[in-house]
């Protein structure tokens, strides 16, 4: 395989080389390894390394990956880091707007505006900073003789990667991980592994969300070793029959190297309720009744089964322990009403970017544990992952916290359809143009993949506000086909009324008045109805959400909303004048054209401090308890 | 406070009118418009005459749905509406202006059970209207105030109504009877009834600085200082000057900055240096709206209209 660099420039290389996505399940040595967390078979490769920037991708060191390169002239950078953050290129914050308005005319390729004339779009561009990575590394000892692969967290926007001089293949999607096998050509020493990262692809007509637009390795980096056999997919389906009260387990599980003794527990929150022994192969499916009654998940009670699997060897040697947490709770719509266990879902939500003043979109466990305790002690039962896959961490404590998730899928191409408030799609991505389908339904593919062990997804999202077309439609179809268990949401379709009957199970609106609300519910609703986004909790805000909790009462079918947003997005810099650090948002660094304060509608403050309008969250989402 | 049975001294001056009692002094001029001195335990309490307050610093959401734009006359109206007529009364009968050479009928020992002095300021809005603010003094220095706007037709929607008072210094803290946290008309649900102390001036720090720090129904406020101005004064004790609601509770916000001292900001970093206290008791109070940040107005009930009447009044004391 042989890198190119027109693939910036065309939708229909999105995903060279990689490793198919799969669930996001860790795996250890040992159940000592795991009670700790800490698994003997992952080596971060976060910290320092080398780096180059260059303003675009004609000027970049072009064979920085071979071993024999001389790096004598590159910079040292942190990752994971924004590039912009570690003081190259711009900062620069605009909401709807592409952010290259103002700078360059583009269309989107394959559209009706540009049929066949986008190669050098971005690969010719005079302006798409590309950020050169180099890493020396040696394997720990625990990672050698095992076949290893490398995952990205996160890196925004198009990368290309290399170990020891071979080209390992080319990733988009910023928000959900790239794994690559580096098995063939890694060494026990001193392995070159080079990432070539570019600000800009075809993904950017994809990616226009409401928020500072950076760059680079954002997001870990880590080495994880396999044993010789190895769980590389896993998919515990948990039925729940609401009127009995009991469940069931289906397992779907993939299993790579030589056949193996796989014992399965599976265990209450005090005793072990059943175990059994399997057989590994490359598709293994398995059933199981639970006897006792089981104990449904919820938002006052995440009670949370867990299922661990061991694979070892004839003699009965661990090899390797997977534990996977596990909640009972079914999702479901009658008569125009979301059940969730049997009774009405009522959504108190809030949408959350991941966010931290300093950091920007590189966030800390600390952060996003604030996060959830500040979720909590406000009643707050629900978060919408605005606007694409968040840090794995974080689906996790929402299991354990019980909070509803709306999964979003890394899409957003607000720019293409709507102009200054107005709604005008004439090129509308990814709209209906085929060639775009394939790179927008692997972001789906990758969001359920990923996150589909967990209780607390209720929600599929097919993104925000990218309008509506075939491609839409098939995302819709894709997650109905592939996951009964689950809802699929898309509040795009409100703009697209001929999709309305095939993309999304609920009527999801964004700042509907509750006058306009009230419409929809009078006039034969065919769909319930949530605001995927309402009280734009922008500066000093926050006034009048009695209307809408009033309408729970008034409406079965009106259930609920998510407040935008969690936090503002300010960064902290150091102001000239004073010394002083202080907040900044967008044009505050010449950045033109912008959208300004426009960043800074939290329920927080960007210090993770709550505005004076919490106490009113905290009144309101709790007036149903 | 002093014992009820005495009398306020009144001095009447050719340009002011002074009122002593125990452990007060108060200045009330006929040429700033308005209260000039409240000297109380040998503390000054005034900067400048209080001056009726119509705008709040444009909030994001203001800003969105262009009140400001369709409002803008009342930011006028804040910084410069004048007085137009002084009156007096003692002892509940109103008397002829004291000013010169009226004046020259009084002695230096005279004596009152209770004085009014009313301020009718006249506002710089097309069209015009009045507020009349009328100070009513006991002997023990208690003092009530009535607030009393007229309601005009063909005016627009009020940012805020009330009488802001600019004291000479920061100060150290404050503290109140009412809801807890920041509240609005339209943002109260979730203010816990309470006795909330609040030290120095906080701002609330909003990205772009704007209207903030409003109590709803609040029973009564106490504004404590320290520090002085009078260069004869080296140590003085922290004391207190409390604002009381009378028949229906108030509304206050106690920041360091005016209105358009904090509208001009787009930053925190631009706002002054912290010199005063800045008080503003409102009668009426725009709610802060949160449908959206681009076009959706404040829900109706929580929108104050300008062609009606507003009438409200509080008590001062220490």
């Amino acid at each position: 395989m042989i890198p190119e660099i027109e693939w910036l420039d065309t939708p229909a290389v999105f995903r060279e080389g990689q490793l198919p996505a799969h669930s996001d399940h860790r795996y250890y040595a040992t159940e000592a390894e795991m009670a700790l967390q800490k698994s003997s078979f992952e080596q971060s490769l976060n910290g320092t390394w080398q780096f180059s920037y260059s303003p675009n991708a004609a000027s970049r060191p072009k064979n920085f990956f071979q071993t024999d390169f001389d790096a004598e002239q590159f910079d040292q950078i942190t990752v994971p880091q924004h590039i912009e953050l570690a003081g190259y290129d711009q900062f620069h914050y605009i909401n709807t707007m592409y952010p290259w308005e103002g700078h360059e005319y583009r269309r989107p390729a394959f559209s009706e505006f540009n049929q066949d004339n986008f190669t050098g779009m971005f690969s010719a561009a005079e302006y798409n900073p590309v950020g050169s990575y180099l890493q020396h590394f040696d394997l720990d000892p625990a990672l050698q003789n095992k076949r290893v692969i490398i995952r990205f967290s996160g890196v925004e926007q198009a990368m290309y990667v290399w170990l020891n001089g071979h080209f390992l293949g080319y990733a988009e999607d910023s928000f959900t991980p790239s794994e690559f096998n580096l098995t063939p050509y890694l060494k026990a020493e001193d392995n070159h592994l080079a990432v070539e990262v570019h600000k800009r692809s075809s993904a950017a007509f994809i990616e226009d969300q409401d928020f500072f637009r950076f760059f680079g390795i954002f997001r870990d980096v880590t080495l994880l070793a396999q044993p010789e056999t190895h769980l590389d997919d896993l998919w515990v389906i948990p039925e729940y029959d609401v009127n009995q009260q009991t469940g069931q387990l289906n397992l779907q599980l993939h299993f790579s190297g030589a056949t193996r003794r796989v014992r399965v527990t599976f265990k209450d929150q005090e005793n072990l309720l059943f175990s059994d022994e399997l057989t590994s192969a490359p598709t293994v499916e398995q059933h199981y009744d639970l006897e006792q009654p089981v104990v449904a998940w919820q938002n006052e009670r995440p009670y949370l089964y867990t299922l661990q699997l061991e694979i070892m060897t004839d003699e009965g040697q661990v090899i390797e322990v997977i534990q996977q947490l596990v909640g009972f709770r079914k999702i479901e719509i009658k008569d125009r009403v979301m059940l969730l266990n049997g009774e009405r879902l009522i959504i108190n939500g809030v949408n959350r970017h991941e966010w931290n003043p300093k950091t920007g979109r590189t966030i800390s466990d600390a952060d996003e544990a604030w996060d959830v305790d500040a979720m909590l002690r406000n009643n707050i039962n629900a978060v919408r992952t605005s606007h694409y896959p968040d840090r794995l961490s974080f689906y996790d404590r929402c299991d354990q916290a019980g909070i509803y998730m709306m999964a979003e899928t890394n899409l957003e191409s607000h720019g293409s359809w709507q102009k200054m408030g107005a709604v005008e799609p004439s090129w509308n991505v990814p709209g209906s143009m085929n060639e775009w389908e394939p790179a927008v339904l692997d972001r789906a593919k990758s969001n359920f993949e990923l996150f589909k062990n967990h209780p607390s997804v209720l929600f599929w999202s097919l993104g925000n506000e990218s309008y509506a077309g075939s491609v839409l439609e098939k995302m819709n179809a894709y997650y109905k086909q592939r996951d009964a268990t689950r809802l699929v949401h898309y509040e795009g379709v409100f703009r697209a009324t001929e999709y309305k009957d095939t993309i999304s199970d609920v009527e999801s609106r964004m700042y509907a008045t509750p006058d306009e609300i009230k419409a929809y519910l009078d006039n034969s609703p065919k769909k319930p109805f949530i605001l995927c986004e309402y009280m734009h909790d922008m500066g000093n805000s926050l006034g009048g959400m009695k209307s809408y909790i009033d309408l729970l009462q008034q409406y079965e079918s009106y259930q609920g909303g998510f407040i935008w947003d969690f936090i503002d997005q300010g960064l902290l810099v150091e102001d000239p004048v004073t010394g002083q650090s202080e907040l900044r948002y967008g044009g505050d660094f010449d950045d033109r054209p912008s959208d300004y304060e426009f960043s800074g509608d939290g329920l927080v403050f960007a210090t993770r401090e709550e505005k004076p309008a919490m106490q009113e969250v905290k009144y309101y989402y709790g007036t149903d308890k | 406070m002093a014992q009820t049975n005495k009398q306020l001294a009144v001095i009447y001056g050719d340009v002011t009118l002074g009122l002593k009692g125990d452990d007060f002094h108060y200045i009330f001029s006929y040429q700033t418009g308005g209260p000039e001195s409240f000297r109380i335990q040998g503390k000054e309490w005034l900067y400048r005459s209080p001056k009726p307050t119509f705008w709040r610093a444009t909030t994001d959401n203001d800003r969105g749905n262009k009140f400001p734009v369709k409002s803008a006359m009342w930011l006028g109206a804040d910084q410069f509406s004048h007085n137009q007529s002084v009156s007096v009364a003692i002892n509940g009968q109103p008397i002829d202006l004291p000013i010169a050479p009226e004046n020259n009928r009084y002695t230096d020992h005279e004596i009152a059970e209770k004085v009014e002095i009313s301020y009718t300021y006249l506002t710089t809005t097309v069209p015009e209207t009045q507020v009349t603010v009328t100070y009513t003094v006991e002997p023990t220095g208690k003092m009530n105030v009535a607030v009393a706007y007229k309601g005009q037709k063909g005016l627009p929607s009020l940012p805020v109504f009330g009488l802001r008072f600019i004291m000479p210094t920061t100060a150290t803290r404050f503290s109140y009877q009412g809801l807890s946290g920041e509240t609005y008309p339209d943002r109260m649900a979730g203010g816990i009834p309470g006795q909330y102390d609040v030290q120095g001036l906080p701002v609330t720090p909003y990205l772009v600085p704007q209207d903030c720090g409003i109590h709803m129904q609040t029973d009564w406020v106490t504004i404590y200082r320290q520090a002085v101005l009078d260069n004869r004064i080296r140590q003085v004790p922290e004391t207190g000057l409390k604002f009381s609601a009378v028949n229906q509770p108030i509304a206050f916000s106690c920041l360091p900055y005016t209105a358009e001292e904090l509208e001009n900001a787009t930053h925190h970093s631009e706002l002054p240096a912290e010199h005063r206290t800045v008080l503003s008791i409102l009668g009426a109070v725009r709610g802060v709206g949160g449908i959206d940040s681009w076009g959706s107005d404040v829900e109706s009930d929580y929108q104050i209209d300008a062609e009606k009447d507003i009438e409200y009044q509080f008590d001062i004391l220490f």
